[in-house]
């Protein structure tokens, strides 16, 4: 039996011509002069071949080239003044953290430095990488021994300060959704070291989105100020910059008056189960006490929570002043609650924790921090215990512009 | 072949237009003036806020500032210093002062991560480096 001779390129499809500029001219050619509605569709035509003659990246780069000049020269008559020209600057802050869950001690190394390269007045270039390692007790050994040093970078993005209510961002950035993962994460900024359960809510596999990024901040009011960011960030799958894709936005309100901000997230998966994703957020600095209030809440389908902390400076009292103003009191009190779908960067059940430490500044930047909590799940009640000392840098690359 | 022209296309146009942004920057004196008007004159507009922090503390009267318009240079600084506490303390110990460029750059970072207003932006880096 010989199998009957077929083309399935004739039979099932139909063979690809890649049209050419003479193929649309001759389009244009077969065109009977008539009614307006039948000029419009030789045109569409016309254009559609050409089209057609382009690959869809060339395209997209056009787009893309295109979007940035208009952009550029749509905003450059506004100039923004400055007195000083600013300089590419390495900072970040290098920590020594040492925490004992559960009774088991962990040295924890970390540096993360910032690298800001500022370009012309309106655009910054702007990373953030870590460095970090993890030091543990292995039985049958003695002192502490650690893995390989984990390197990521957290955030790689171009900036570009459109006009004074919008910024626009683009490629890897710092998630933002709530407030600690954007604004308090680094080691030196943090009251207490250890993060919040429900920091990875929200902010992607690795804290950070890949994609481009709106926002802005301005004085609506002048009662108050308010701030926003829109953002979309897509997939990567490569480990340690993996991103998830999804859309989301922040806004929030700042009253300087009482000194309060409060803010709202929201946020739409768009893939594995589609749901959506909100928070809620709270800065309180009152007037009359050297008082830091923060809070945060934040939902979705693999689990919510919230976390409230207070941080008080000692500087209002009459004795040791010195001491005393440098030495910041903070708790935190936090719970989760698990959701219908499981996550492996969120505890497995409801868990509640309560942590209380002090924070000493030795001077600008360098600062001693220790805290006591106790975490209570179904799974076991342990103790966190936590030291550590931070130093935050600032190095400028070039001539800084200092009075000799 | 043809996605690298047009990498090297994308790559020619980001040069200009990096170039173009660079050749934009006026020279220091001339952004110097504007920065810094002499006082008496206008020097808040629009969006702008104001307070003078002798008579309320915690920028309770940024409006009635504003509508005067006017602005001395120490008020500027008292202003600068407020909104300096107001948003550097919201998140983290507000630092000593840096040399004018760096905080120059320190201030556009800031702009963009806490969302600092372009007048917050202004006032900070005039009192943060005078």
């Amino acid at each position: 039996m010989t199998p009957p001779v077929t083309s399935p390129k004739l039979k099932f499809g139909r063979e690809y011509r890649k049209p050419s500029l003479g193929m649309a001219m001759k389009t244009l050619g077969k065109t009977i002069p008539g009614s307006v509605r039948h000029r419009f569709e030789v045109a569409a035509r016309f254009a559609k071949s050409l089209i057609r003659m382009v690959r869809f990246e060339t395209l997209m780069g056009l787009a893309v080239v295109g979007a940035f000049f208009i952009v550029s020269a749509g905003f450059a008559q506004e100039a923004n003044d400055q007195d000083a020209k600013p300089i590419p600057i390495l900072q970040g802050s290098v920590a020594l953290i040492s925490d004992f869950t559960g009774g088991q001690p962990d040295i924890h190394p970390i540096a993360t430095p910032v690298v800001l390269l500022p370009i012309g007045q309106r655009w910054l270039f702007e990373t953030r990488a870590t460095f970090e390692n993890d030091f543990v007790e292995v039985p049958g050994r003695s002192g502490f021994h650690g893995g390989p040093v984990q390197k990521e970078v957290e955030y790689a993005q171009l900036d570009f300060v459109a006009n004074k209510f919008m910024t626009i961002s683009a490629g890897r950035f710092l998630t933002p959704f709530g407030i600690f993962n954007e604004r308090l994460y680094p080691a030196w900024i943090r009251n207490l070291q250890s993060d919040p359960l429900i920091l990875p809510i929200g902010i992607g596999p690795s804290n950070a989105s890949t994609g481009a990024m709106v926002r802005g901040g301005f004085q609506a009011r002048p009662q108050f100020d308010i701030n926003y960011t829109v953002y979309f960030s897509t997939v990567v799958t490569t480990t340690p910059v993996d991103s998830d894709r999804f859309a989301g936005g922040r806004a929030g309100i700042f009253v300087p008056k009482a000194r309060l901000e409060v803010g709202a997230s929201f946020q739409h998966l768009l893939q594995q189960e589609r749901s959506n994703l909100f928070g809620f957020h709270a800065i309180w600095q009152p007037t009359a006490l050297p008082l830091d209030l923060r809070w945060e809440y934040a939902r979705s389908k693999r689990g919510s929570g919230y976390w409230l902390e207070p941080a008080y400076k000692l500087s209002q009292l009459p004795f040791l002043q010195n001491e005393m103003r440098r030495t910041q009191l903070v708790a935190r009190y936090q719970e989760f609650f698990t959701g219908p779908a499981v996550s492996d960067s969120l505890p497995p059940v409801h868990t509640k924790q309560f942590e209380f430490g002090a924070n000493y500044y030795f001077m600008d930047g360098l600062k001693f921090a220790t805290n006591y909590g106790r975490q209570f799940s179904s799974l076991g009640n342990v103790n966190v215990w936590t030291l550590g000392l931070t130093y935050r840098f600032v190095v400028p690359l070039g001539p800084d512009g200092s009075p000799k | 072949m043809k996605r690298n022209c047009m990498m090297l296309c994308c790559l020619a146009a980001m040069t200009l237009l990096v170039g173009k942004t660079l050749g934009q920057e006026r020279p220091k004196s001339e952004t110097f003036s504007k920065a810094t008007p002499p006082a008496g004159a206008p020097l808040l507009t629009g969006n702008s806020k104001s307070t003078d922090e002798s008579t309320s503390p915690q920028g309770a009267d940024r409006t009635e500032q504003a509508r005067r318009g006017t602005k001395s240079e120490p008020s500027e600084r008292a202003e600068g210093e407020q909104r300096f506490r107001e948003n550097c303390g919201r998140c983290h110990q507000p630092p000593h002062k840096f040399p004018p460029r760096v905080m120059a750059a320190a201030i556009r970072h800031m702009r963009v991560r806490a969302l600092l207003t372009d007048e917050d932006m202004r006032l900070i880096l005039n009192y943060m480096t005078r």
